[in-house]
């Protein structure tokens, strides 16, 4: 009896194991088409299909890093990222550390100002008179700005949350040794806050590594472009040639799929603290 | 006394005028310039009152951008929460390889969405890889012409953006099934409660702060369409898919930027009259669950 109970329970977790699988085809299918298909020719390519190339043509990457002007893409996007992922990082965990400590009306308003970045869109289209009256209109350093501002309504959400479980007594203790807040903050605060740091630096990556909105709003010389355009430049220039266009993809996604990959954890923990918090 | 000096006020002040100055200050001025017939070209910005308004709520483009952005919504959040929930649901259970379908259904997520838009455009032509699958299981009568037909582009765009992030949902709704005790699920078992009734009564309403979240997040982005539907299809065909976000894009490349700014004005609005209150009404709710 109670056997038979545990062989039923097993039939059913190994059939919704399967049927999981078989979803999960709808992602692996599409993904696979592009990387296989980045190895082949441009005629084997157009079949579009999950067999293995017939010979690995890993030629077809360096002519798009050639052709694609990738190599100045991969600057310009790792240039954009690294700045705006650190500016947004250090200036909203210091927002975040004194709205968590300091809790009276005028810190809840400053934190109520940030929240409401994470619901309302920006507006665009004026942003463009600002850049232009501030002279860098059409820059990466607007888009470096841009991206650090946009992206301080989440960090700022996410540190306060994280700080207000870290324990006053550290503070205390270095109030005692005289140390100034930028110290204190800096040398014993930011460390001690690692993870959720580096959960930051993740989420802030992935948006920005992967955003088009401000490059294709903000950025006219196409010398300036990120990684992700350069697919439009493919897609449009070599549209014949389905190969390429697959082997620049790879190209894009490969940053954020290894960051992906290496940070999974704390993309999760991250994750679980938003939507425990709320 | 320690308070003041240990925490000033002078941490929060290189943060706070970074985000009032690119963010905050765009957002209100932009108020101003939705009623203008501000253009790159004019001297001067002349102000012009409700004109704009007037004009998006008759132009038939604006009026089906307005629709299209509803129904990008509607799907979004339907499919993204529902399939989300149901594979957190499925992905919950002790299964031996549960780690790594979680590590693949979340991928698309990370992608850029340019990247999905250029493979999907190849994989939904008429002759592309998914109606080719379809004829192959026998399925050939539901072989669309998924980008090229006016009526069914906007949904198909729609599954797309889905299928992208219902990782994403997934994983939210398994950090709230992470937060039930176990405890739960095993009295319910020794009462004699079937799986279903387990997730009616044990699951659905532990989850509720997740659901909320994912909720919130999926109205957010569903009404801020743009990226989905500008790399897929770029509005077209023949304007059959434009949402407000593409066409506040239109209006910046054509010159427009008085009425592509009331338009995003607008867009900013609805997104706050429906998210603001709801977001207070679902806070409230939980606290009384």
């Amino acid at each position: 009896m109670n056997s038979s109970i545990n062989l039923m329970r097993r039939v059913r977790t190994l059939l919704l194991e399967a049927s999981l699988w078989i979803c999960s085809l709808t992602i692996i299918a599409p993904l696979m088409i592009v990387f296989m298909g980045s190895f082949k020719t441009n005629t084997e390519v157009l079949d579009f299909s999950l067999k293995l190339p017939s010979i690995w043509h890993i030629k077809n990457y360096l002519t798009v890093i050639e052709k694609g002007n990738l190599v100045r893409y991969f600057y310009n996007s790792v240039l954009i990222a690294a700045f705006s992922v650190t500016i947004t990082v250090i200036l909203s965990s210091m927002v975040g550390f004194i709205v968590a400590r300091r809790v009276n009306r005028l810190t809840g308003f400053v934190f109520m100002v940030f929240f409401i970045g994470l619901i309302t869109p920006q507006q665009i289209i004026p942003t463009i008179k600002l850049l232009q009256g501030l002279k860098i209109y059409g820059t990466i350093p607007s888009v470096i700005l841009l991206h650090a501002a946009y992206n301080c309504a989440f960090s700022v959400f996410m540190y306060t949350g994280f700080v207000k479980s870290v324990s006053r007594e550290i503070d205390e203790s270095a109030l005692m040794d005289g140390a100034s807040t930028l110290r204190l903050f800096f040398s014993i605060i930011f460390p001690l806050t690692k993870p959720i740091n580096i959960t930051l630096v993740i989420f802030a990556f992935l948006g920005i590594w992967n955003d088009i909105t401000l490059p294709i709003y903000f950025i006219n010389d196409s010398n300036n472009w990120t990684m992700p355009l350069s697919a439009y430049k493919f897609f449009s220039q070599y549209s014949r040639d389905w190969n390429l266009v697959f082997a620049d993809m790879v190209l894009i996604s490969l940053p954020v799929f290894l960051v992906y990959i290496f940070g999974q954890r704390y993309i999760v923990s991250g994750l679980t603290a938003g939507s425990v918090k709320g | 006394m320690g308070k003041t000096k240990l925490y000033t006020y002078y941490m929060i002040v290189p943060g706070l005028i970074l985000y009032l100055l690119f963010y905050m200050f765009p957002t209100i001025s932009g108020i101003y310039f939705s009623f203008t017939d501000w253009r790159p070209e004019n001297e001067i910005i002349k102000f012009t009152g409700i004109e704009n308004l007037r004009y998006i709520f008759t132009d038939s483009l604006l009026v089906s951008a307005l629709k299209n952005t509803f129904i990008f919504a509607v799907i979004t959040i339907l499919g993204k929460n529902i399939l989300g929930l149901l594979l957190a649901t499925g992905l919950n259970v002790k299964i031996k390889s549960r780690n790594i379908l979680r590590t693949i259904y979340y991928i698309p997520a990370v992608l850029s969405t340019v990247v999905i838009g250029v493979l999907f455009s190849a994989i939904l032509t008429p002759e592309g890889v998914f109606n080719t699958f379809l004829n192959s299981i026998g399925m050939g009568f539901a072989a669309l012409d998924w980008l090229a037909d006016l009526d069914l582009v906007i949904y198909t765009v729609s599954f797309v953006a889905v299928w992208q992030m219902v990782g994403y949902h997934m994983t939210i709704f398994l950090s709230g099934y992470q937060s039930i005790p176990t405890e739960l699920y095993e009295a319910a078992t020794i009462d004699g409660a079937g799986s279903i009734s387990k997730f009616i009564n044990i699951s659905l309403p532990m989850l509720v702060p997740a659901i909320n979240v994912s909720l919130l997040m999926s109205m957010i982005s569903g009404l801020n369409a743009f990226s989905n539907v500008y790399t897929l299809t770029g509005g077209g065909p023949a304007d059959a898919s434009q949402v407000i976000g593409t066409v506040v894009f239109k209006k910046f490349g054509e010159g427009s930027w008085g009425l592509g700014t009331a338009l995003n004005f607008l867009q900013c609005f609805l997104v706050a009259l429906i998210c603001i209150p709801l977001l207070f009404y679902l806070r409230k709710k939980e606290v009384d669950v």
